[in-house]
């Protein structure tokens, strides 16, 4: 039998989902990387099967043209996310109400970084929230746990929109300090059940490593037994990445390319690509949405 | 077939060996976590130390213009065609003189079947880069390339190596064996440049002249599993008999712009290979990382599955890059990949003797966050050199009728 290296009852702790200490998660970021993966894939059989979602989803960036050929996109999609916020707030409304017109009321709208939202001098967090909301919102697309504050996070359950995912902007400060992050959002926001652990921005020179992925998923799977779905950006990190981190404990990809787009190449692109690659891991494709 | 892990487990950590049956086993049906965990075992029992070594040199392709045409190439261009290049010397010099200046110490040089280049050039070539660089490396020719310099000069495999080594060859990398495996190299069409018999035999005559070789091995095309393991248990066999073989490098198939297209095999299945790869060739003492096909970030994983180099700090890559992959890595990102990873990181050649520390801690290097290519796009100029060498081909035969012979350099 291959053992798991790990302290014997720190991994016992971990498979009944206790919570586990600031200590012990820094000697599981120390222990080794497969051991590691192995304990989290356990934990990840055991708590959500051997399915691994995906979404694909429409990106509207700033200044992409609104028309009737983005409805048509929409159609094949889970959801459709904008991007980025406008310069104003009355910017910002009128773009949602703008999309939401074209894509009617069956599709799941989403959009910005709470991060960037919060950030902007437009008054209040929860009126502004509000605003996008009665602009046709549904969801706010991330929170970036080393950004905001737990209480920001609760704004957005209080107006009535949903949130996509909790995220993390940068790794600057390590691994255990986002979860230490993540954690103390989700004690105020009990509600929320996914976490995108991988971070949005990268150094071109230094980018994070493989080993430093997989480990972060894998801690995240541990640490925070109450989020049910750990994403991975498909777009952003790439089918290899992606694909090895669904077996250190991650269940779900995000942002797959709504059509086969050739500009992205296939690497990135085709549902084809990324049921494969799942299957290829050993886990069963389900596909999230379109409703 | 069914076997008991528990029972291979033994045997692999005793240091025993695994059968064809049981590899197969392993492949197919063990879990990878197993097999990453085997294969860190074996790779921990041959370096103790925790060194993870990369070599700092530049992969040349001397000419682009091939006969061969196998369908997995993007990189070949037909005999007279625009796009079709030989390197003139000194643009070799050029890009010895910048690999040296990078702390590199050898050029992987590796081309196309160009029937126009006759076996002179190359000796040629060889000693004027040692008249200038004494102490610089070849890492020349794969097997192919030795058997078509023995077809067109019509002298014996074993006499081409000797005249190589004799004008400055210093060891042979293992490409061109793609699957050493006949109804394989049929259906890529690459069995005329090498059956996988010829292949053997080349780095069978290699190591008996005293040379050390690579071997490669390109997956995920037409083969089955039974035929990656074919190709393992052959060279396990020419290893066995000769100990030639320094490494085993293991690439994905990159189908981009190729004729025969298709899809990646996926980083999993890497992981896999090369961790079946550490357990079957128990004779081979270094596994190289692919992070040209993976990225850096499996690619610094593949140290966990058996893996215990970096393979090269490349300074230019084509062909890969032609297939639609590329990935850069300087030495400072690979070393930090490897100590990231928790080994330590040292310099080597390609005997893998270690050389030294990373060569950016002793003095300053340029960041290189992108890899050169053999020439410009749109470079289509013809070195005067290649004037004193006769043309096979009839367009080769024309272009130098058209411009009179010049000193070589
Ligand atoms: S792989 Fe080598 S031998 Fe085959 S076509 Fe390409 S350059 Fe020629």
């Amino acid at each position: 039998m291959i053992e798991i290296e790990i302290n014997t009852a720190i991994a016992e702790r971990a498979r009944g989902g206790e919570r586990l200490t600031a200590a012990e998660l820094a000697e599981l970021d120390a222990s080794d990387v497969l051991s590691l993966g192995m304990l989290s894939d356990e934990i990840r059989r055991a708590r959500v099967g051997d399915t691994v979602s995906y979404l694909r989803v429409l990106d509207v960036a700033a200044g992409e043209p609104l028309d009737d050929a983005l409805s048509t996109r929409a159609a094949s999609c889970g959801e459709v996310r904008l991007a980025t916020p406008a310069e104003t707030l009355a910017a910002t409304v009128d773009l949602v109400q703008r999309v939401r017109a074209l894509l009617g009321a069956g599709i799941r709208l989403t959009g910005f970084s709470l991060a960037d939202v919060a950030s902007r001098p437009w008054g209040p967090l929860e009126e502004v929230l509000a605003a996008l909301k009665a602009a046709g919102l549904d969801a706010i697309a991330e929170a970036p746990v080393d950004l905001v504050s737990p209480d920001q996070v609760a704004a957005v359950r209080a107006v009535g929109l949903g949130l996509v995912t909790l995220s993390v902007q940068r790794l600057d400060e390590g691994r255990l300090a986002v979860l230490e992050r993540a954690r103390a959002v989700l004690e105020v926001n009990p509600h929320l059940t996914t976490f995108a652990p991988l971070a949005r921005e990268q150094s071109i020179a230094t980018p994070t490593t493989g080993y430093s992925d997989v480990r972060l998923v894998a801690l995240a799977r541990i640490a925070l037994p109450e989020v049910r779905t750990i994403q991975v950006d498909w777009q952003q990190y790439g089918p290899k990445l992606a694909q090895v981190a669904l077996t250190f404990g991650a269940n779900h990809l995000d942002r797959v390319a709504p059509t086969d787009d050739p500009a992205l190449g296939w690497r990135r692109a085709s549902v084809e690509e990324v049921r494969r690659n799942i299957e290829a891991a050993g886990f069963t494709p389900v596909e999230q949405g379109p409703a | 077939m069914s076997h008991d892990l528990d029972a291979l487990q033994a045997r692999i950590d005793g240091g025993g060996r695994v059968t064809a049956d049981e590899a197969l086993f392993l492949y197919r049906s063990a879990p990878t976590w197993w097999l990453g965990r085997m294969a860190d075992l074996v790779r921990r029992r041959k370096h103790p130390e925790g060194i993870v070594t990369y070599i700092i040199d530049r992969n040349v392709n001397y000419t682009n213009v091939c006969v061969a045409r196998c369908n997995f190439c993007a990189f070949y261009r037909p005999v007279g065609h625009g796009e079709g290049y030989v390197l003139g010397f000194d643009e070799i010099f050029r890009k010895i003189d910048e690999t040296i200046a990078l702390g590199g110490v050898q050029l992987l040089l590796q081309g196309g079947h160009n029937p126009d280049l006759p076996i002179e050039w190359y000796e040629d070539l060889f000693r004027a880069v040692k008249a200038r660089y004494p102490s610089f490396k070849l890492h020349a020719l794969s097997p192919p390339e030795v058997l078509h310099l023995s077809r067109t000069s019509r002298l014996p495999v074993p006499e081409v190596i000797q005249r190589l080594i004799a004008a400055g060859l210093d060891s042979i990398p293992g490409g061109g064996a793609e699957i050493l495996v006949d109804r394989v190299r049929k259906l890529l069409n690459c069995y005329g440049k090498a059956t996988a018999d010829e292949w053997l035999d080349v780095m069978r005559h290699a190591h008996q002249a005293g040379l050390r070789t690579t071997a490669t091995m390109m997956y995920g095309t037409v083969e089955t599993d039974e035929e990656r393991l074919e190709h393992m248990l052959r060279l396990r066999a020419l290893q066995d008999e000769t100990r030639g073989f320094t490494a085993f490098i293991a690439w994905s198939y990159q189908p981009e712009h190729t004729e025969r297209g298709g899809r990646e095999a996926t980083g999993i299945e890497y992981l896999r290979t090369l961790a079946l790869a550490r357990l079957v060739l128990d004779n081979f003492d270094n596994l190289q990382a692919s992070w040209v096909t993976q990225g850096g970030k499996v690619g610094q994983l593949s140290l966990a599955f058996g893996a215990n180099d970096m393979g090269s700090v490349m300074i230019e890559e084509n062909v890969v890059r032609a297939a639609g992959a590329a990935y850069c890595m300087d030495e400072v990102e690979i070393v930090r990949n490897v100590e990231d990873a928790g080994f330590v990181a040292m310099r080597r050649n390609m005997h893998y003797e270690v050389l030294g520390e990373p060569i950016f801690r002793q003095r300053d290097v340029p960041r290189q966050l992108e890899l050169a290519t053999a020439r410009e796009a749109g470079d289509t100029s013809v070195p005067s050199e290649l004037m004193n060498y006769p043309a096979r081909s009839a367009a080769g035969k024309r272009q130098r009728a058209q411009q009179p012979p010049s000193p070589v350099a």
